[in-house]
C-alpha cells in the first residue's frame, strides 16, 4: 500500500513537470511561428518533451536518495524533476546562459547534475553503461546506493543497452533499467522495428527478472519499482522494468507527425497520467481546493524557475575555451622525477 | 493570359493555421515550366508542402518571395499561360 | 548531347538534387536500395529521402532498428555480396555506436582481402552545426574518416555537386561516406545560405572524384575549404573584393581522393594559402591540406593560415556555437593576415 503522502509527493512532480513542458513548449516556440526556424527563438537547438511520461520517472525516482545515480536520455526533464535536479540552474541551462548546470555548455540533451548524481546524453541507450559503472562503484565500496538508467522503448535494440544488461547481470550489480515505451521512435513504431512486443521481455536472455507495467501508472510503476529499486539496494541484483507511457508531443519541437494518426495521437492524448492519479487522490480524500493548491504550487515552481533562469547572462563567446580538461594541457601539472638508471647491457 | 498559383490544396485538412511561409522557389521569373512542375515549397504549421504548376508556361511573377508569410489561399505567383 | 546546351531552368535544393540522384540510381538498378532510421515515412529527418517511399516501396526504402551496428554491418555484408546499399546515419555523430564496421570492417576490408572483395557501400551523414545542436549532434568528423585508409570520402556543398557526386558515389566500386551539411539541404526549418540552390539537370551526370572546383576565381589568396564553408569563403571574398583583395575560393568536394593538384596550382598563382574547415583544427584537414601543398612546393608558399574549430567540443549557447564555430568575418581576417604578412 502506497502511502497518500507518498502520493502527494508524486502527484506534485508530475504536475510540476507537466507544467514544465508546456511552457517550455511555449517558450521555445517564441520565434518561431508561422515559419518554424530551429535557431530562431530563446531556448537554442532541438527540444525533446516528455509530456505524458511523468508515471514512470516519478514511479521510479521517488524511490531513490540523492546518491542514487540515475541517467536518463534525450528526454530527460521529467527524470531530472523527480530525481530533484535543481530546477533553475537546469532551466538556465536549457535557455543556454551561463548560470546553467553546465555553464550553458551543454544544453538540454546534456544535462549533470552531480549533487544528486544526474546525468543525461544525447546518443541513444549511451546512459546504460554509466549506469552499470555507478553501480559497479557502489558496490566495490561496499555501499547501499543504487543506480538507474532511464531509456525509450526504441534504445532496446541497441548494443550499448543489451551489453550492460550483460554485464549488469554478471556482476550482479545493483542498477535498475527503466524501459519508457511511448511507442514511438521517432516515426518508427515499435512493431516495425522491434522483434518482442514487450521489453521487458529480452530480460529472460540475461538472467534477471523482467517487469512491465502495463498502464502509465505513478503508483504501479512506484510499487513495481519498490521491489526492481529493493533488489538493488539488498544486492540481488539488476532488474528490467519497463513502463508503457505515452508521448503527449512530437518526437522533437517541430515535428510535424505527419506519419502518425491522428487516432494513435488522439488516444495517447486521452489516457492521462495525471487524471489517473488524481483520482487516485480523490479515492484517499484529497479534495478540490486541495488539488488546486497543489496545481498553484507547482506552477509557481516552474515560473520562478523560468523567470529566472532568462534573468541570467548569456555566456561570454570566451568561456567556450574552458572546461574542455579539469587539467588544461597548457601548464605542466606534476614535474616528471627523477631516477638514476642502471645502465641496460645490450649483451644480456 | 495568366494563371494564378495559389497556396491551396489537400492538406488545407490537416492544418489549423491559417498562415504559411515560402520556403523555397524552384524557378525564378521569366523561366519556362512545364504542368506539374514542382514550383516552390511552403511550411504550414511545421509541415512542408510542394505547390505543382496548374498550367504549362513561363513563370511571370513572384509575389510572395523566400521566407515571407502568406494566408492560406493566397496567391504565391503567376503564370503567363501559352 | 544538344541537352548540354540547353540553359538548364529548373533550380532544386541540396536534398532535392541527392533524392533525385537516388531515385535515378534505384529506377537503374534493382540492387539498390536505402537503410537508415526514419528514413520511410519520415522522408529522412534532413530529407535525405523526401518522397523515396511512395515509388519505392518499404522493401527498397527501409526504416531499421535503432541499432547502427547491426544495420551499418548489414550494409557493409550486403554489399559485399554486389549489392549497392545506401545506408544512413542520422547524425555523424552517431559513428561511434558503429565504429568496428565502419572503421575496420568496412574501410578495411578490401585491403585485407588483396582486394578480393569489394564493398560497393554508400554511408550518407548528416554533418554540422550552426543551429545550437550541442556537442553530440554538431559535429562535421571529416578529419576522421578521411583519417582512416580505405574510404572515399564526399562533401557536397551546392545542389549540382550533391547529385553528381551522389551520381558517382552509387556507381563507385569502393566505399563512399557521403557527409551532407543539414545547413546546405534547404530544409523549411532551418534555413540554408543563398548559393546550395542551383539550377540542376534532370538527366544523370556524374563529377569524378578527386575534381576540386574553383567556386571563384582570384588572384591574390587561395581559401580552400569545403562544405558549408564554401558559401562562408564566398561570402568572404565578396566582402574583401571591396577592399581590393581578390580571393579565389577553391570547393574540394571530395576529400579522398584529395586533388592536391588544384590547390598547388592555385597556392603557385597566389602565394598564399587559407584553409577554412569546421573541423576540429589539430590533426585534421587544414594540417593535412598545408602539408601537401608543402610537400607539393614549400617554395611556393609565401604565407599560411588556418581556420577550423579551436579545439572545443561544440558548445550549446547561442554566444559560444558562434564563437567557435568559423564565420565569414573570421576567415576574412585571415585572409587579410596573409595578404599583409607578404
Amino acid at each position: 500500500m502506497v502511502s497518500p503522502d507518498r502520493i502527494r509527493e508524486m502527484y506534485g512532480d508530475m504536475l510540476t513537470a507537466r507544467h514544465y513542458e508546456e511552457r517550455l513548449q511555449e517558450e521555445y516556440l517564441e520565434g518561431k511561428q508561422p515559419a518554424f526556424d530551429i535557431s530562431a527563438g530563446p531556448i537554442p537547438g532541438e527540444l525533446h518533451l516528455a509530456a505524458g511520461q511523468e508515471a514512470a520517472a516519478v514511479g521510479v525516482c521517488h524511490h531513490l536518495r540523492p546518491e542514487d545515480t540515475v541517467t536518463a536520455p534525450h528526454r530527460p526533464h521529467h527524470v531530472a524533476i523527480a530525481k530533484g535536479v535543481d530546477l533553475k540552474r537546469m532551466t538556465a541551462e536549457i535557455f543556454g546562459r551561463e548560470s546553467g548546470l553546465g555553464k550553458g555548455k551543454g544544453g538540454h540533451m546534456h544535462l549533470f547534475d552531480p549533487d544528486v548524481n544526474f546525468a543525461c546524453s544525447g546518443i541513444i541507450a549511451e546512459g546504460c553503461p554509466p549506469a552499470a559503472g555507478a553501480a559497479l562503484a557502489a558496490k566495490k565500496r561496499n555501499e547501499d546506493s543504487v543506480a538507474v538508467a532511464f531509456l525509450g522503448e526504441g534504445a532496446i535494440d541497441q548494443g550499448a543497452f543489451l551489453e550492460s544488461l550483460n554485464f549488469a547481470s554478471v556482476h550482479n550489480l545493483p542498477v535498475v533499467f527503466v524501459i519508457e515505451d511511448n511507442d514511438w521512435a521517432i516515426s518508427m513504431p515499435k512493431e516495425r522495428v522491434t522483434d518482442v512486443e514487450d521489453g521487458s521481455d529480452r530480460a529472460a536472455g540475461f538472467d534477471m527478472p523482467g517487469v512491465r507495467v502495463d498502464q502509465d501508472d505513478a503508483v504501479a510503476v512506484y510499487e513495481a519499482a519498490a521491489e526492481a529499486i529493493g533488489r538493488a539496494r539488498d544486492r540481488n541484483g539488476p532488474t528490467l522494468l519497463e513502463v508503457q507511457v505515452h508521448r503527449r508531443m512530437g518526437h522533437f519541437m517541430g515535428d510535424p507527425q505527419t506519419y502518425r494518426s491522428d487516432d494513435d495521437e488522439e488516444a495517447a492524448l486521452a489516457r492521462d497520467s495525471i487524471d489517473r492519479i488524481e483520482s487516485e487522490l480523490r479515492d484517499h480524500g484529497v479534495d478540490d481546493d486541495d488539488l488546486a493548491s497543489m496545481r498553484d504550487d507547482a506552477e509557481t515552481r516552474v515560473e520562478e524557475a523560468i523567470a529566472w533562469a532568462k534573468e541570467q547572462p548569456q555566456p561570454d563567446p570566451e568561456d567556450a575555451y574552458d572546461d574542455v580538461f579539469v587539467n588544461p594541457p597548457s601548464g605542466v601539472t606534476t614535474e616528471e622525477p627523477e631516477f638514476e638508471l642502471a645502465e641496460v647491457n645490450a649483451d644480456e | 493570359m495568366r494563371v494564378a498559383v495559389r497556396a491551396t490544396g489537400d492538406w488545407e485538412a490537416d492544418v489549423d493555421e491559417t498562415e504559411g511561409i515560402l520556403v523555397d522557389w524552384f524557378a525564378r521569373e521569366g523561366r519556362s515550366i512545364e504542368e506539374g512542375d514542382t514550383l516552390c515549397e511552403i511550411q504550414v504549421e511545421k509541415v512542408s508542402v510542394d505547390i505543382q504548376a496548374p498550367v504549362a508556361g513561363t513563370l511571370d511573377e513572384i509575389v510572395v518571395g523566400e521566407d515571407d508569410e502568406f494566408e492560406i489561399g493566397d496567391t504565391l505567383g503567376w503564370i503567363r499561360s501559352e | 548531347m544538344s541537352e548540354t546546351n540547353d540553359v538548364i531552368d529548373r533550380e532544386l535544393t541540396m536534398s532535392r538534387a541527392m533524392v533525385e540522384s537516388i531515385a535515378h540510381e534505384m529506377r537503374d538498378n534493382e540492387e539498390v536500395f536505402y537503410m537508415g532510421e526514419d528514413v520511410a515515412d519520415y522522408g529522412g529527418i534532413f530529407d535525405s529521402t523526401q518522397g523515396l517511399l511512395d515509388e519505392f516501396g518499404r522493401d527498397r526504402i527501409m526504416d531499421v532498428p535503432i541499432s547502427e551496428t547491426a544495420y551499418l554491418g548489414a550494409a557493409v555484408g550486403a554489399a559485399q555480396e554486389g549489392m549497392r546499399p545506401i545506408a544512413e546515419l542520422m547524425f555523424v555523430d552517431f559513428f561511434g555506436v558503429a565504429m568496428d564496421q565502419i572503421y575496420n570492417q568496412l574501410a578495411k576490408n578490401t585491403y585485407m582481402s588483396g582486394g578480393n572483395v569489394n564493398v560497393p557501400l554508400v554511408l550518407t551523414a548528416a554533418v554540422g552545426g550552426t543551429y545550437n545542436d550541442a556537442a553530440q549532434h554538431s559535429q562535421t568528423l571529416y578529419g576522421t574518416f578521411a583519417h582512416v585508409p580505405g574510404l572515399k570520402l564526399v562533401v557536397p556543398s551546392t545542389a549540382y555537386d550533391a547529385k553528381g557526386l551522389m551520381h558517382n558515389a552509387i556507381r563507385d566500386d569502393d566505399p563512399v561516406m557521403y557527409l551532407f551539411h543539414k545547413r546546405l539541404m534547404g530544409i523549411g526549418w532551418m534555413p540554408a545560405p543563398d548559393g546550395p540552390k542551383t539550377p540542376v539537370p534532370e538527366t544523370d551526370y556524374t563529377i569524378p572524384f578527386g575534381s576540386a572546383d574553383i567556386k571563384r576565381e582570384g588572384a591574390d589568396v587561395s581559401v580552400v575549404t569545403l562544405g558549408l564553408h564554401v558559401h562562408r569563403a564566398l561570402a568572404a571574398a565578396e566582402s574583401l573584393a571591396a577592399e581590393g583583395i581578390d580571393v579565389e575560393v577553391i570547393d574540394l568536394r571530395t576529400l579522398v581522393p584529395l586533388d592536391t593538384e588544384t590547390i598547388v596550382e592555385s597556392v603557385r598563382k597566389t602565394g598564399r594559402l587559407v584553409v577554412v574547415d569546421e573541423d576540429y583544427r589539430s590533426f585534421g584537414v587544414t594540417g593535412e591540406i598545408v602539408a601537401s601543398v608543402a610537400d607539393r612546393d614549400l617554395g611556393a608558399l609565401d604565407a599560411v593560415e588556418r581556420v577550423a574549430v579551436p579545439d572545443v567540443p561544440i558548445p550549446y549557447a547561442r554566444p559560444m556555437e558562434d564563437e567557435v564555430i568559423p564565420d565569414a568575418a573570421d576567415i576574412e581576417e585571415s585572409v587579410r593576415e596573409v595578404v599583409s604578412s607578404k
